[in-house]
């Protein structure tokens, strides 16, 4: 019977495989609820100031901040990626690097030299093998994303979008709607958009003005959007990994119902036959 | 009563009634009370201090807060619980 020893061995290598994809499944499932707490957490910082700073721009003001300028001509732009440090996680880090080409090949379009900087190993990887260099990229930013982690890299863009070395600054990261749907998405941080008030401006008394707070306001507002992008990614990450593992385990448990199917009828034809010569062997002692 | 909420990226570290504010703004300190005008303050490095009941106490550096009706909001990058 060494077609049903062979299918043994490998029932026992699918059911060890879901076994550790139904593990890998659980602990996604719970750092999902973690990282998506945090995006939750990371909600009224970022309503408050978009709040504040639509209450406080005018038009009139843009024009003082460095960092609204509207620039005449693009030339330079930075274009931050956000990728994962593991795979095992589906289409994530593909269709986050999809984005990246479309956004690369709509600057390259427009005579914009962009800037790569490229955050986790799925995305380094691949520019290693396309062979396309990288202005900085960093592998050290963990599940758990820190705003230093964000100033980090995100102060020089601002510097340098201020003294106009670049003129644009963009991020892509996969947006975090739901558990279900985390599209990727390329985002521009700078230039800052003012964001649109409702109602009427409040009468505040400002302490010191409008401009100072704004001044002040402005490069917080910037750190938040990639504070943000790393925290929704980082959730996206864990929720594709975990439709990922997922999958495979239903995967694994439709495998093994074949499997134990063909198993169990060669086992079954084997008895038979065995019966079939039983019963030739003794008609045959008979006759 | 004021309704005050603390706020940093990571957390809204408080947020509940107090009958006072003593905030460190950018060039002193300011108090709040019920039925404060609608201000916008940048903040300074110092101690936030929330009075009334519960006399919660926070190190906070820069960041700003807005006072409108009688909702005291601060909303800071680097704010950690003091003693």
């Amino acid at each position: 019977m060494a077609k049903g020893r062979e299918l043994k061995g490998r029932i026992k290598s699918v059911e060890n495989t879901r076994k550790i994809t139904r593990t890998m499944e659980m602990v996604a499932t719970s750092k999902m609820k973690r990282a998506q707490d945090r995006v939750v957490a990371a909600r009224p910082f970022a309503n408050s100031l978009t709040e504040v700073i639509a209450n406080l721009y005018t038009p009139e003001l843009a024009e003082s901040f460095p960092l609204m300028r509207q620039p005449a001509a693009i030339k330079k732009a930075a274009v931050i990626l956000l990728t994962s440090n593991r795979g095992l996680a589906g289409a994530f880090n593909a269709n986050l690097l999809k984005e990246a080409r479309i956004l690369l090949a709509r600057l390259a379009e427009q005579k914009v030299e962009p800037e790569l900087h490229v955050v986790g190993k799925k995305g380094i990887g691949y520019f290693r093998y396309i062979g396309r260099a990288v202005a900085s990229s960093r592998t050290d930013i963990t599940g758990q994303p820190t705003v230093a982690n964000a100033a980090e890299l995100v102060d020089g863009l601002i510097q340098r979008f201020g003294s106009a070395e670049i003129d644009a600054v963009y991020v892509i990261y996969s947006k975090f709607n739901s558990a279900l749907s985390t599209p990727p998405t390329s985002q521009l941080v700078l230039p800052v958009t003012p964001p649109e008030r409702k109602g009427p401006q409040p009468d505040y008394i400002l302490m010191p003005s409008a401009e100072v707070i704004l001044t002040q306001l402005l490069p917080l507002y910037v750190r938040n959007s990639i504070y943000r992008a790393l925290v929704e990614n980082e959730a996206g990450f864990q929720s594709a990994q975990r439709t990922a593992m997922k999958n495979a385990t239903d995967n694994a448990g439709e495998m093994l119902n074949v499997l134990r199917r063909t198993f169990n009828r060669a086992r079954q034809a084997q008895i038979t036959q065995e019966i079939a010569e039983i019963v030739g062997g003794a008609s045959a002692l008979q006759g | 009563m004021l309704k005050v909420s603390v706020i940093s990226p990571e957390a809204v570290l408080f947020q509940g009634e107090t009958e006072s504010v003593i905030a460190p703004a950018y060039d002193g300190e300011i108090g709040i009370l019920t039925g404060h005008a609608p201000l916008m303050a940048l903040l300074g490095d110092g101690e936030l201090r929330l009075g009334g009941g519960s006399g919660r106490r926070f190190n906070v550096s820069g960041g700003f807060m807005q006072v409108l009706n009688n909702d005291v909001r601060i909303v800071t990058e680097k704010a950690t619980v003091a003693g």
